[in-house]
């Protein structure tokens, strides 16, 4: 009986009696099944050569990573391979989004830019970003501006859809507060739009993030000096699974570690964003 | 009652800006070429592009096949991976919404691997399967499994409870109340993923064929720029976009289709 009644107040806590059952079930416990069987059944995978001699023991995937660490490829440490890696992607992707965000909500506020910009921005919209790396080789060479052009490309278009469709999806409502209030169209515009569009605007630049992340790594395998794509592909042509793998871990991590960035610093730009989902 | 139809009348100038801005786009893109403005060795005229897109259907050289083989290739590197993406991700989304112990156990494996960009794996899969079909197909299973089984969880979990409850209230078992109400009450979510996925695979595959390939669309992208031929670049790049938003329409069609009965 209380499990029907009390579900939506579940908060009410009281302590459980420890059963076989109860500790089958508890969430952590599966997590560590789960974990367990993951690593446990790529160790013996590696360790029986399995897929050959293609994968590296999870042990030895860290020892490696130690080794990048401490000793340079290509005259970078792992480190320097990470920081270029994530260099890349801050540029790109502060450059499109100052760009990209203000035309969005300009295109949602103005039929007019709408209007003209629309058409070309649908046009370009269904090509993925790393098709354009060919081009981009062909007009900047190989080198850093190349790679910098793709990930604007790739994040453009998140960071401007979004935007668009932050302010137009803003309540109607809102607004007619504001008129009703005596409001003009700047603060229409300033105490409404802005603020309600700031988390699909958010939204949009971790999308972005993590295409700039796909962008970065598509363009430094194709061709590049430094960054973690370049020891990925090393890796492979070395013949070095824990490489490979290796650079896959600090592929993971730095994307978190981006990701995260975003996310504390729309806490920190955007404090009303809880109100606003609750809505 | 009757109604009145209301007739909304554009603007002309809203009708006129679009396709002078479409004009204009193309316009200058021929302009830059026709006067030198920019070398052709960087970049094709629009016109260049048709002719070689009216060529490559018949022409198998420069980069060794026909243009329908390229697109057959990449269309279907693209649905093996998806489907098979869809036919494993949907379910296990479902089933890591309703049932805590499938949670417990596929959530920190699909947390370990879901920051990995699929691209990423293009590496370790030339290592197991070669450069061939399959390698890609898993590239491209990785990239479209992510969105389907984030967007199915998400469905169960916003099922509204009241109905759980109800269901509860009226001795339905587990199961039931998983196939009866959690999962048409995802189905909204669901068919969302499938756009995101796709979207995602077709990122993806070109960043496959870009890399190993003997055939297929980001191949010939990939032949264009060794070549320098700027105007098989761009046509590469066209068909690729045009063919994805095409899969798109037809995608969008389908899911209006099956969604017809539920509000959104």
């Amino acid at each position: 009986m209380t499990s029907i009644a009390n579900e939506t107040q579940s908060a009410k806590k009281e302590r459980k009696p420890i059963t076989v059952v109860s500790v089958l079930t508890n969430k952590w416990f599966l997590y560590a099944v789960s974990l367990t069987f993951f690593f446990g059944l790529w160790d013996y995978v590696a360790y029986k050569k399995i897929l050959g001699s293609s994968l590296a023991r999870p042990l030895e995937v860290l020892d490696y990573m130690g080794y990048m660490i401490n000793h340079r490829l290509a005259g970078n440490s792992l480190w320097g391979h990470a920081w270029a890696s994530t260099r890349r992607i801050l540029i790109g992707f502060s450059i499109a989004s100052l760009i990209a965000v203000p035309l969005g909500l300009m295109m949602a506020l103005n039929k007019y830019v709408n209007a003209i910009v629309k058409p070309i921005f649908d046009l370009m919209k269904p090509m993925p970003p790393i098709a354009w790396i060919s081009i981009s080789i062909l007009w900047f060479g190989i080198g850093e501006p190349s790679k910098v052009f793709i990930i604007i490309i790739g994040t453009f278009v998140p960071c401007l859809l979004n935007a668009y469709n932050g302010v137009r999806l803003v309540e109607p409502e809102l607004y007619d507060v504001v008129r009703v209030l005596g409001g003009s169209r700047r603060d229409e515009i300033l105490q409404v739009c802005f603020p309600a569009a700031f988390p699909a605007i958010f939204a949009g630049l971790q999308i972005s993030l993590s295409v700039a992340w796909t962008c970065v790594l598509a363009a430094e395998l194709v061709s590049a000096r430094s960054g973690l794509g370049y020891v990925i592909i090393k890796g492979m042509n070395l013949g070095r699974p824990a490489m490979v793998l290796g650079g896959m871990v600090a592929i993971a991590l730095a994307a978190l570690l981006t990701s995260q960035l975003v996310g504390f610093l729309e806490k920190v730009l955007c404090p009303w964003k809880r109100e606003i989902e609750g809505l | 009652m009757s109604f009145e139809e209301v007739k909304v009348t554009k603007e002309p100038l809203m009708v006129i800006l679009p396709i002078i801005s479409i004009i204009a786009f193309f316009g200058i893109w021929q302009s830059l070429l026709s006067f030198g403005v920019v070398p052709s060795s960087l970049l094709a005229s629009p016109l260049q592009v048709l002719k070689l897109f009216i060529a490559k259907w018949t022409q198998v050289n420069p980069d060794g096949a026909l243009l329908t083989t390229h697109m057959w290739t990449s269309i279907q590197e693209a649905f093996t991976g998806y489907i098979l993406a869809l036919l494993v991700g949907i379910p296990l989304g479902l089933a890591m919404g309703w049932f805590p112990i499938v949670e417990g156990l596929a959530r920190p494996i699909f947390e370990l691997i879901r920051p990995i960009p699929p691209i990423a794996w293009i590496p370790l899969t030339i290592f197991w399967f070669g450069i061939g079909i399959p390698g890609k197909v898993f590239i491209i299973w990785i990239a479209g499994i992510v969105p389907c089984v984030i967007n199915s969880y998400v469905g169960v979990k916003m099922t509204n409870p009241v109905l759980i409850q109800m269901a509860r209230t009226y001795g339905a078992s587990s199961w039931q109340i998983f196939t009866k109400i959690c999962i048409p009450s995802a189905l909204p979510m669901v068919f969302g993923a499938l756009q995101i996925a796709l979207a995602y695979c077709w990122t993806n595959l070109v960043g496959a064929e870009l890399l190993a390939a003997d055939n297929g669309l980001g191949f010939m992208i990939t032949m264009g720029r060794r070549l320098a031929m700027p105007d098989m670049v761009l046509l590469g790049m066209a068909m690729v976009g045009l063919t994805g938003a095409v899969i798109g329409v037809v995608i969008d069609a389908v899911e209006k289709r099956l969604l017809a009965g539920i509000r959104r």
